[in-house]
């Protein structure tokens, strides 16, 4: 079989720091391609070049045997490359067949000819069995149903490639194998697939073919006989990784219970979440992304509804008002930093005032003075550069930024922060001193739980480490010494309840 | 039911409740006379209201309609009484003016890149200015002259007892209808209005699309300030003063919403009608003024809250829903 595809020796580079370093990837018509690796393997990034959102450093790229250029997504689009984009990209208020034929109406006399695109779409529909209905508004959809929409819309272009990013993030199991089922379809028709997941079980079930990318490096590419999943996840993580980052012992603490969650279930995010958190204690929560940890520490916060369980907060049940838990002692730092964590225009020390205004005002006039000193002395405590409180928090780096929401929650007496994500986007140097912050919290008695995709993160900070898997809680490292292979292969789905390996 | 169609029914519902209000409680409402009366009221912003439909339907908005119609109809006046040109001529300076002036706002909120509200706010005030430079003087006192042309007067007349703008507004919104909903061009609106990124990725030019909405907006201000003044048979410096803020409510009480991709021009036909209604219904009680105002007041305000209460609403019920079916799933699939 010839390669539909080819990219040879890909390099890309941000600044100074090399993301793809002379990465090879060939992927034949008809083939379902599996494509993996850690956060900031390289993935994606190879996924914008062969798209056209990024331009490549270096390499050469052969479609059909054929060098071509792709400086921007409609080269793509011409050569026949789609994208099932994770965030979905239809328009909600028009139908399944608009949204399928938009910008390829057909019209006669400038009239949209309906009839024979709505044939056009319902034999598509037909021809892949999927449940859904041409005039149904897109809005009124599951996920699943638009994910289908935007399979259809691929198909209907004619596409020879088509690329799903964590197609199953956020579907269900069900929706999941009807989702296998549609990709196997694809292959058999010609159709080639890359299929980008963390989930290694799905990977494992579906791929012909598997390239690991670690560190902007090939590192493996795998027939389908070569595919063991334990192989994998070693591939992934790497060998040479010094045994403190690969594994770590895990402690129980004897403090007293600070939180406590009991069977806390919403429907169709998660269910029946429960833990504890013990004065002084990090503790770190692993999972895919559309696990539901993210839903989760929104909702222990008070920012999301629950439908049933129970949520106490040193013996009490805990109140459903942010301002109130606030008062409690929570602090919250979401993933989304930019958009959710600080306010860009304001200085750093507006930002750090804003959760300070109960003691930094009175009779809602501001004590500027109080507000300057406090602004100043956590720019001091955190290391913040500039050192210089009154800098907008939008003008900083990422690492600083960060820790200028830490200094809104570090500013207050806190008795439990829930940090998610904590390092994402953060340079090396900067992570370190967010870590040790969270350290240094935690040893004064600080209750910290953190939401982290990163393995070594996970490893080096938590004392005890809860594993998330589509919405539930599937285990708990609480002592004993744990590997990144062992949080991973819980993730993604090796490892059934019992603890043992697929077959 | 879809959404839409829902909607349909609660603005064709609210348009007949408070007709039956004011026809159970005056003699004088279900008159033929005041239904041609209402349905030529209703008439001239509802021709505005077609284009201003496409405009929020893009998400969104032209504040200066009012103001396209003042300078229209004030060069009209103005050309009228001092160079007596003919009526063939007037009626195509005159859309001429109001399509110049929708082109000027698209070029500033597309290429120009000035957010929809802030542009035509702006250029209602240079629009407005405009009204000044042709007003007619007499001895530099701004003067009011009666139009002569007999054409132009017949613009406010009748055929068979129907006003020719009652025509003129039901054809143009037949045609505006048709072009949303059964042309590229309307597709690509609502696209452009409910997610403007993906429209793009789909080939769209949305630029441009967003500036057509504004031209036909121009475009049909051109045509109401022709009808208005046939109808009034001449032009003050206040003609079109705030008939933006009404235009505006008569295509948010259709359905259309804000946050683009929502409504259609029947929609917005309904909602014209709703206010000329609701002008006419209030005059029947003999109330003072301040009271007519106030009535009239409470009464849009209570149908902008609901209808974005009621937007909410669905808005939940289709997460809900959604949500549902995912845990249905969920369940399922582990069972």
């Amino acid at each position: 079989m010839s390669a539909l595809l080819e990219m040879k020796g890909i390099v890309k580079r941000f600044n100074d720091t090399a993301v793809l370093r002379k990465v090879d990837f060939s992927v034949e018509a008809g083939e379902v391609h599996a494509l993996m690796g850690e956060n900031g393997a390289g993935k994606s990034t190879l996924i914008k070049i062969l798209t056209g959102i990024y331009p490549k450093d270096g390499g050469e790229i052969f479609w059909n045997g054929q060098k071509v250029e792709i400086n921007n997504r409609n080269d793509a689009f011409r050569l026949g490359i789609s994208v099932i984009y994770q965030e979905l990209s239809l328009i909600p208020t028009l139908t399944v067949m608009q949204n399928v034929m938009l910008g390829r109406e057909e019209t006669r006399a400038g009239i949209i000819n309906a009839k024979t695109m709505r044939k056009r779409v319902k034999d598509l529909i037909s021809k892949y069995g999927f449940g859904i209905k041409p005039d149904a508004t897109v809005e009124t959809l599951t996920i699943a149903q638009r994910q289908t929409v935007e399979i259809l819309k691929a198909l209907s272009e004619e596409s020879k490639m088509i690329i799903m990013d964590e197609p199953t993030a956020s579907l269900s199991t069900k929706e999941s194998d009807a989702l296998f089922k549609i990709v196997e379809q694809l292959r058999d028709d010609g159709v080639s697939v890359i299929y980008i997941s963390h989930r290694l079980e799905e990977v494992y079930r579906l791929s012909d073919r598997l390239t690991v990318l670690r560190d902007g490096v090939r590192e493996a590419v795998l027939t389908k006989e070569q595919i063991i999943p334990a192989d994998v996840v070693r591939l992934m993580i790497g060998k040479e990784l010094s045994e403190s980052t690969a594994s770590q012992n895990l402690r129980k603490s004897d403090a007293p219970v600070r939180l406590k969650v009991e069977n806390l279930t919403r429907k169709g995010i998660f269910k029946n979440i429960s833990f504890e958190v013990h004065e002084g204690e990090i503790i770190g929560v692993a999972g895919l992304v559309g696990a539901g940890r993210t839903e989760v520490m929104r909702c222990i916060y008070g920012a999301d509804p629950y439908d049933s369980g129970k949520i106490e907060f040193e013996g009490e049940a805990l109140p459903r008002r942010i301002v109130a838990n606030i008062k409690k002692g929570f602090g919250f730092v979401p993933e989304d930093r930019r958009n959710q964590g600080f306010t860009p225009l304001l200085s750093i020390e507006k930002n750090v005032a804003l959760t300070n205004y109960d003691t930094l005002a009175s009779g809602g006039i501001v004590k500027a003075k109080k507000e300057r000193k406090l602004g100043n002395e956590m720019v001091e405590r955190l290391n913040i550069k500039p050192n210089n409180s009154q800098i907008p928090v939008g003008n900083l780096s990422g690492g600083n930024q960060q820790k200028a929401v830490l200094a809104k929650w570090l500013s207050r007496d806190l008795k439990i922060l829930i940090i998610d994500e904590p390092t994402a986007g953060i340079d090396i140097g900067a992570k370190d001193e967010i870590y040790r912050i969270l350290e240094e919290l935690a040893a004064n008695g600080t209750s910290v739980i953190m939401v982290s995709s990163d393995l070594q993160e996970l490893l080096r900070v938590s004392q005890r480490i809860i594993v998330m898997r589509k919405g539930e809680i599937f285990t708990e490292f609480s002592d004993g010494r744990v590997t990144q292979e062992d949080i991973l292969m819980a993730e993604s789905g090796i490892l059934t309840k019992e603890g043992q390996e697929h077959e | 039911m879809r959404q839409e169609n829902m909607r349909r029914i609660i603005s064709v519902a609210s348009l007949v409740i408070i007709m039956l209000i004011f026809g159970l409680t005056s003699d004088s409402f279900f008159t033929a006379d005041n239904i041609l009366n209402i349905l030529r009221d209703c008439a001239v912003y509802g021709i505005i209201a077609i284009g201003v439909t496409f405009v929020i339907i893009t998400a969104g908005i032209d504040l200066s309609t009012g103001a396209i119609v003042g300078v229209t109809g004030m060069l009209c006046a103005n050309l009228l009484y001092y160079y007596n040109l003919s009526a063939g001529l007037i009626v195509l300076i005159s859309i001429l003016t109001g399509t110049i002036c929708g082109m000027l706002n698209g070029f500033i909120v597309v290429k120009l890149r000035v957010p929809e509200f802030i542009a035509t706010l702006s250029t209602q005030y240079l629009f407005r200015s405009m009204v000044f430079v042709f007003t007619i003087r007499e001895m530099g006192v701004i003067t009011n002259k009666r139009i002569e042309n007999p054409a132009i007067l017949l613009l406010g007349g009748r055929i068979n007892g129907i006003y020719l703008v009652t025509m003129a507004f039901v054809l143009l919104a037949v045609i505006g209808q048709i072009i949303l909903k059964k042309t590229k061009f309307g597709t690509y609106i609502y696209a452009a209005g409910a997610n403007r990124k993906s429209a793009e990725l789909s080939g769209i030019n949305t630029d441009k699309v967003r500036w057509a909405a504004f031209i036909i907006t121009g475009f049909l201000c051109g045509i109401a300030a022709l009808f208005q003044i046939g109808r009034v048979g001449s032009v003050t410096t206040d003609l079109g003063n705030g008939w933006e803020f009404d235009v505006i409510a008569a295509v948010v009480i259709g359905g259309c919403a804000f946050s683009g991709g929502r409504g259609d021009v029947f929609g917005s036909t309904v909602g014209a009608i709703f206010m000329a209604v609701l002008q006419n219904g209030i005059l029947k009680y003999n109330l003072p003024t301040a009271a007519q105002l106030v009535v009239k007041g409470i009464v849009i305000v209570l149908m902008i809250v609901f209808d974005a209460v009621y937007n909410n609403m669905m808005q939940k019920r289709i997460q809900q829903k959604a949500r549902e079916e995912d845990a249905a799933e969920m369940a399922g699939g582990e069972a």
